[in-house]
C-alpha cells in the first residue's frame, strides 16, 4: 500500500520538473546581439618650435619635417572586423607666421600608403597664435583602406623658412571610433 | 533532452539564493537537515544516505534578472532589453550558481545518546557581481562618459570546486536543549577569485595644460585574480589529476559548523546555525595576477628628430607600451594565499498546532517543559550568507503538516534578493526504513522557468532506522 504511493508521488514530481520548461523565449535572438561602443581616444601630439624648420649645422631652411609612428591597434583583426566610422580631429595652434601644408599618411606593414588626408595650417604670428581645426571621416570602403594601416607618417611643409623665425606650431589630435561588435560568421 | 536543456538554462542564466535551502531546513525527518543544522533533534537510530543519490541540490539564480528579460519573445529588440537591463540592474546585483551531490552520508546513535554523523560531499559554488560601470563602457564606450570615473572595483567574483569531508555529533543535553557540532575538511579541487578590486578609469577633457585633447587615466587601480588549481591542470588534465584532488590530494582547508535547537515550551521552538566557518589555504597550483598603479594617456607625443636617409624613427609605439607596463605592471604571483569559506547563518522560530503526532507519548510526565510533537507547525526562518561584498539574506515564513503517518510537506514563502514572491514546497516520506525527499523553490515559476529570478531543487534517498 505505501510502496503503491511513492511511485506516483515521485511520478508527479518528477513530471513537474521535467515539465517545467522555458517558454516564450527565443534564444536565437543571441544572434543578434550588437555592441555599439563609441570610442574617444587621443592619438598624436606635438609641440614644434620655429628653430625646428632651420637646420643650424648647414644653414640651410628644412622645409618639410615629418614624423612616423606605429598605431598598431587599428590593423587588429578585430578592428578590421568591428570599426564602422573613424572621425579624427586635428587641432593645430599656429604662432609662426608661416601657413603650413600638414599630411597624413597611413601606411601598412610593408609600407604601402593605405589611406591618405591632409590640410592646411593658417598662419599665425608670435603675439596671435591661430587656431585650424580639421576633421576627416572615415567611414564605407575607406574603412578597408584604412585599418590595413599600423602606422602614421605625419609630415609638415612650410613655404619659406630662415634662421629668424619665431613662434611655434602645436598640435593635438584625437579619434572617435563607432564600432559595431557583434556575432560574425 | 528537454530536462537537460532546462538545467542548462536553469544554470546559465538565473539566479537565486544560491546557498539557501529553506525548505529543507529543520525538516528534521531528512537527515540531511543535520548539514544545515548540525544541532537540529534526531529522531532516528541511525541513517545511512543511498550512496550517490542522498542528496543533489542545484541551484542557479540571477538578482535584477531572468532569462526571460532578456529572451522573451517580445518583439522588442534585443539590444535595447539588454541595454534597459544594464542600466536597471545595480552593481550589487549578482549571478550565482550552486550545486552539491553527495557521494556519502552516514549517523548513528551512541550508547551515550550522541548522534554522531558523517559523509563526503562535492560542491560547486559561483558567484559574480555585475559589473555595471564595465558593462556600460563595453556597451557605449566612453565618448558619452567623459568625466565619469568608470569604478574598476566594481568586478567581484568568486568560484569554487571542492569536495568536503565532514563528521558531527549531536546530543540532547537537557529536555530543552540540544547541541551540534560538525568539523569539516574542505578538499579544494579548483578556485579562482577576485573580489577585492578597486580603481577608476575616466576620460576628461585636456583643457589647456593637458599635452593632448583628452587624459585617459586609470587611478589607483589594484585589481587581483587568484587561482589555484587551474595553472597545473592546463599542463596535466585528467580526471583521475582531478579525482586526486578530491579525495584530499588537493589544497586543503579547516571549517566548523554549529547549531542549536531550543524548546521555549512544549510549542515554540528556536533554532540557529552557524555553517562552514573555516578556511581553505591555497598552496599547490597557485597562480595570481595583481595589476597596480595610475596612468595618464595623452596619446603619442611625436618629436620629429632630425633624421637621415633610411633611418628609423623612434619607436614611440613601443614605448608607450613599455610605460604603460611600467606603470601599471601585471604581476604573477605564486605564493600561497588562504580564504575565508562564505560563512552561512540560520535561524528559525516555530510553533506547533493540531493533533498530537510522531513519538505519541501518552503523558508528558517525563517531558517537563520539552516540546510536543503535533501535526502542524508554523514559523520564521531567517538565512545569511557571507558574500564578497557583504551578506545576503532571506526570510521565511513557512507551514509545514504531516499529511500521512508516513508522509510530511513543508511550504515556504520567502523574501530575498531575488524576489519577494518565492514560494518552495518540499515533501518527506518514510516508507519503512525508505527514506526520501524532494524540494523545490520558485514552484510557482516551474511553468515558465525563464521567468523566474532563481531556481534551487535538492532531493535524496536514505535509509533510516528506528529506535523500535
Amino acid at each position: 500500500m505505501k510502496k503503491n504511493l511513492l511511485v506516483p508521488i515521485l511520478g508527479v514530481l518528477l513530471c513537474l520538473w521535467m515539465a517545467s520548461c522555458v517558454k516564450d523565449t527565443d534564444f536565437d535572438q543571441a544572434e543578434n546581439i550588437t555592441l555599439t561602443p563609441v570610442v574617444e581616444l587621443d592619438l598624436i601630439y606635438f609641440d614644434l618650435e620655429a628653430a625646428d624648420f632651420y637646420n643650424d649645422e648647414t644653414n640651410t631652411p628644412r622645409l618639410t619635417v615629418s614624423d612616423t609612428t606605429e598605431i598598431r591597434f587599428l590593423d587588429d583583426t578585430e578592428i578590421q572586423e568591428s570599426l564602422k566610422k573613424a572621425e579624427f580631429l586635428f587641432v593645430f595652434t599656429n604662432s609662426i607666421p608661416r601657413s603650413f601644408q600638414a599630411d597624413f599618411q597611413f601606411l601598412d606593414v610593408a609600407n604601402e600608403t593605405t589611406y591618405a588626408t591632409s590640410t592646411t595650417v593658417a598662419e599665425g604670428s608670435p603675439e596671435n597664435a591661430v587656431l585650424s581645426e580639421f576633421t576627416e571621416t572615415v567611414e564605407g570602403n575607406d574603412i578597408l583602406a584604412l585599418t590595413q594601416a599600423d602606422k602614421v607618417v605625419v609630415s609638415l611643409t612650410l613655404p619659406s623658412s630662415d634662421a629668424n623665425l619665431e613662434g611655434s606650431l602645436n598640435l593635438k589630435s584625437k579619434t572617435t571610433y563607432y564600432l559595431e561588435i557583434k556575432e560574425r560568421n | 533532452m528537454r530536462f537537460l536543456f532546462c538545467l542548462c538554462v536553469a544554470f546559465g542564466l538565473k539566479v537565486g539564493f544560491a546557498q539557501n535551502k529553506q525548505v529543507l531546513y529543520g525538516l528534521e525527518e531528512v537527515p540531511q537537515s543535520l548539514l544545515l543544522n548540525p544541532g537540529v533533534k534526531v529522531p532516528q537510530k541511525m541513517h545511512f544516505g543511498i550512496p550517490f543519490l542522498s542528496h543533489i541540490h542545484l541551484n542557479a539564480g540571477a538578482s535584477g534578472i531572468s532569462t526571460y528579460d532578456i529572451f522573451g519573445n517580445t518583439g522588442e529588440d534585443i539590444n535595447d532589453k539588454i541595454e534597459r537591463k544594464i542600466f536597471e540592474m545595480k552593481p550589487t546585483d549578482f549571478f550565482t550558481a550552486t550545486q552539491q551531490w553527495e557521494l556519502l552520508n552516514f549517523g548513528w546513535r551512541s550508547k551515550r545518546d550522541v548522534y554522531f554523523s558523517g559523509g563526503v560531499y562535492q560542491e560547486f559554488d559561483f558567484i559574480s557581481y555585475f559589473p555595471k560601470d564595465l558593462a556600460i563602457l563595453a556597451w557605449e564606450g566612453n565618448a558619452n562618459y567623459l568625466g565619469y570615473e568608470f569604478d574598476l572595483g566594481e568586478l567581484s567574483t568568486r568560484g569554487d570546486l571542492l569536495t568536503v569531508y565532514h563528521f558531527g555529533a549531536n546530543k540532547q543535553l537537557t529536555n530543552k536543549l540540544t547541541l551540534g557540532i560538525r568539523a569539516k575538511v574542505y578538499s579544494s579541487i579548483l578556485s579562482v577569485s577576485s573580489t577585492h578590486n578597486q580603481g577608476t578609469f575616466v576620460t576628461t577633457e585636456g583643457g589647456d595644460n593637458g599635452n593632448n585633447i583628452y587624459q585617459h587615466t586609470i587611478r589607483n587601480a589594484d585589481v587581483m585574480v587568484q587561482t589555484s588549481g587551474i595553472v597545473s591542470l592546463e599542463d596535466n588534465f585528467s580526471a583521475g589529476e582531478l579525482i586526486g584532488r578530491s579525495m584530499l590530494g588537493g589544497n586543503l582547508g579547516i571549517g566548523l559548523d554549529i547549531g542549536a535547537t531550543y524548546d521555549i515550551n512544549s510549542r515554540w521552538t528556536a533554532t540557529a546555525s552557524v555553517l562552514d566557518v573555516g578556511t581553505i589555504f591555497h598552496a599547490n597550483s597557485v597562480e595570481s595576477y595583481h595589476a597596480y598603479g595610475d596612468y595618464t594617456l595623452e596619446g603619442i607625443e611625436l618629436i620629429f628628430p632630425p633624421l637621415n636617409e633610411g633611418q628609423g624613427t623612434l619607436p614611440y609605439y613601443d614605448n608607450l607600451e613599455e610605460e604603460l607596463e611600467q606603470e601599471i605592471p601585471i604581476d604573477t604571483l605564486n605564493s600561497s594565499y588562504s580564504e575565508m569559506r562564505p560563512v552561512k547563518m540560520n535561524a528559525s522560530l516555530q510553533y506547533r498546532f493540531g493533533k498530537r503526532s510522531g513519538g505519541g507519548q501518552e503523558c508528558d510526565c517525563r517531558n517537563k517543559g520539552g516540546a510536543v510533537e503535533r501535526e502542524q507547525v508554523v514559523g520564521l526562518q531567517y538565512f545569511s550568507v557571507f558574500r564578497p561584498k557583504g551578506p545576503q539574506m532571506a526570510g521565511t515564513l513557512f507551514y509545514q503538516r504531516r499529511l500521512f503517518r508516513f508522509l510530511s510537506a513543508k511550504a515556504t514563502y520567502t523574501i530575498d534578493s531575488y524576489s519577494s514572491s518565492n514560494i518552495g514546497l518540499g515533501v518527506v516520506g518514510d516508507l519503512g526504513k525508505f527514506n526520501f525527499y524532494v524540494a523545490a523553490d520558485n514552484i510557482q515559476r516551474y511553468g515558465n522557468l525563464a521567468k523566474a529570478k532563481s531556481v534551487s531543487l535538492q532531493l535524496g534517498f536514505n535509509i533510516k532506522f528506528h529506535e523500535n
